[in-house]
């Protein structure tokens, strides 16, 4: 195991996309400390930063408070990277198998353009998770994020595929022009859920405020949600789907698109 | 114009009768941060689509007066919204000016339509034009890696200084210190801020320099950028003795160059697995 530990945080926000198992497994340990990262417009080593210990492998662990250290774990195939103190934005962004787990806070763009792997923060995220980039088409085309506390804007805005796990308050827009995949929220969102969206699914187990162009459809339990609890339940998220205990409302929208996305309000019995 | 005025019809959407309200054939008083909301409906009922009655009167108008204003959008010949700063700064921000921006695009499958924003103070238009033609990009530009990229919320100036992700500032045009958000007023306190203005201006207070220039198209000539993009020359009318803005730059950016290069020696990258002799990517 690498193990790389923040020196002190950076004045200004380090750009170390270089810091992914793929990037780091086949190198010595000199060649990782040699390795470039970007302050400011300034190409600097990653030892100016941290202090890097350990035996190479595909496992690496990130110590301190590096919330103002962009592109962690950018396009990473395999591995594993663990964060003890929060990650700045653009977290495993474009990530394509692996694992990435975050003790801590994560910053925007978490997972935006993945399209594999999984990544679980036990902190609070930022907006934008499994999102695509300003102009393009699509966001997440598969794996899995969940976030055991809140999240920001726009989560998984165009998202194509995949899920995305949201235990506390989501802020506006979630699933925002969304095209497929999953958004569970477990505590709710503030306004505007599933704005323009075209496809896809967004469960959420707490009363949400929908827009004027989504319609009620009906209410039940539908068959896939045991497949989906069965799959999360090990990433620690009960999903409800038995009659005894309740009912999903299910609204489809959104109108003004038109699109054929639903949203699922989980109403529990009595 | 035939007909003039009489000819055409004026709709005012706000949260409360403005002045402007008299001048207006129609009328609608939404409730505030019901924009977004108000404009997704209308997408829907452009395309006939079915719509929550219900939940369209929480915005403060009934779904029947705007099923009446999309059958007269339709009608018209010729349309344009015009849209402010209570659409595009309040909860929602650029999701509102999107909103309206799609409206309008999906308008012309019927007839001609077209949306302009109303700029606040200052020349936005015009660095909004020029950051456009030399990057690509309207706003929310970062060109630390030498070439351009846009994202705003990561790049914006507002989102940058709450953050506190810079430690410099240069304001040009700009009163940032009566505008943003507090914990950004304090960033500027914080870091060398620079203020290029012909008067004193919040910013002016808080910042390390205050560089008084002179007024453009008042003692220094220029170019301004009318509200539809017109670019229009500045001839000044009265002789300043302070410099313009762009000699000020020009003068800090002939100094910068004088400036011993910023770039690493190459012996502080040797043994990297990413310089180029080891002929794996850069």
């Amino acid at each position: 195991m690498i193990t790389l530990t923040l020196r002190e945080p950076p004045p200004v926000p380090l750009e170390a996309d270089v810091l992914s198992p793929d990037t780091i497994a086949p190198l010595t340990i000199d060649e990782i400390r040699a390795l470039p990262v970007q302050l400011g417009k300034r190409q600097r080593r990653l030892d100016d930063f941290f202090a890097v210990e350990g035996e190479p492998s595909d496992e690496v662990e990130i110590h301190g408070d590096v919330r103002r250290v962009k592109w962690i774990g950018r396009g990473m195939t395999r591995g594993v990277l663990r964060i003890r103190g929060g990650a700045g934005m653009h977290l495993g962004s474009a990530m394509a198998g692996g694992t990435i787990e975050v003790w801590g806070d994560a910053g925007d763009w978490l997972g935006a353009e993945m399209s594999g792997g999984l990544i679980h923060v036990h902190g609070n995220a930022g907006g934008q998770i499994g999102a695509a980039y300003r102009g393009a088409p699509s966001g997440m085309t598969d794996g899995v994020v969940v976030v055991d506390g809140s999240a920001g804007l726009e989560v998984g805005m165009r998202m194509k595929r995949g899920t995305i796990v949201v235990g506390g308050m989501v802020r506006d827009f979630a699933g925002l022009q969304m095209k497929g995949g999953t958004i569970v929220l477990r505590d709710g969102a503030e306004l505007r859920t599933g704005a323009w969206m075209n496809r896809g699914t967004i469960i959420s187990l707490k009363p949400i405020a929908l827009l004027p162009t989504f319609a009620f459809a009906a209410a039940y339990n539908p068959t896939f949600l045991r497949l989906y609890a069965r799959r999360l339940a090990p990433l620690g998220c009960a999903l409800p789907y038995d009659d005894q205990q309740g009912r999903y409302q299910r609204y489809t929208g959104d109108s003004a698109v038109p699109g054929r996305g639903e949203i699922l309000v989980w109403q529990p019995r009595g | 114009m035939p007909e003039g005025r009489k000819g055409r019809t004026m709709v005012l959407v706000d949260i409360r009768e403005t002045p402007s309200a008299k001048a207006a054939d129609i009328f609608l008083q939404i409730r505030p941060g019901k924009d977004f909301e108000l404009a997704t409906t209308l997408r829907a009922l452009v395309k006939g689509q079915h719509v929550d009655a219900g939940r369209v009167a929480e915005t403060g108008v009934a779904v029947e007066r705007l099923q009446e204003i999309v059958d007269r959008m339709k009608r018209a010949r010729f349309g344009v919204i015009f849209f402010g700063m209570g659409v595009s700064m309040t909860r929602g921000k650029h999701m509102n000016s999107a909103a309206i921006l799609s409206l309008t695009a999906e308008m012309n499958a019927f007839t001609k339509f077209v949306c302009m924003p109303m700029r606040g103070h200052g020349n936005v238009t015009g660095a909004d034009v020029v950051l456009r033609w030399t990057t690509g990009y309207p706003f929310g530009i970062d060109l630390s890696r030498g070439y351009p990229r846009f994202n705003p919320g990561e790049f914006s100036t507002v989102d940058l200084l709450v953050r506190g992700d810079n430690d410099a500032a240069l304001v040009l045009g700009a009163d940032p210190g009566a505008t943003m958000p507090q914990p950004g007023i304090d960033h500027l306190a914080r870091i060398p801020t620079i203020v290029l203005d012909p008067k004193v201006t919040h910013t002016s207070r808080l910042a390390r320099v205050h560089i008084t220039t002179a007024v453009t198209g008042v003692s220094a000539r220029g170019t301004a950028y009318r509200m539809d993009e017109i670019p229009l020359p500045l001839r000044p009318a009265l002789v300043s003795p302070y410099p313009t803005d762009e000699e000020v730059i020009r003068r800090i950016r002939q100094a910068v160059a004088a400036k011993p290069a910023w770039t690493p020696a190459p012996a502080t990258l040797k043994g990297s697995p990413y310089t180029s002799d080891t002929g794996r990517r850069l």
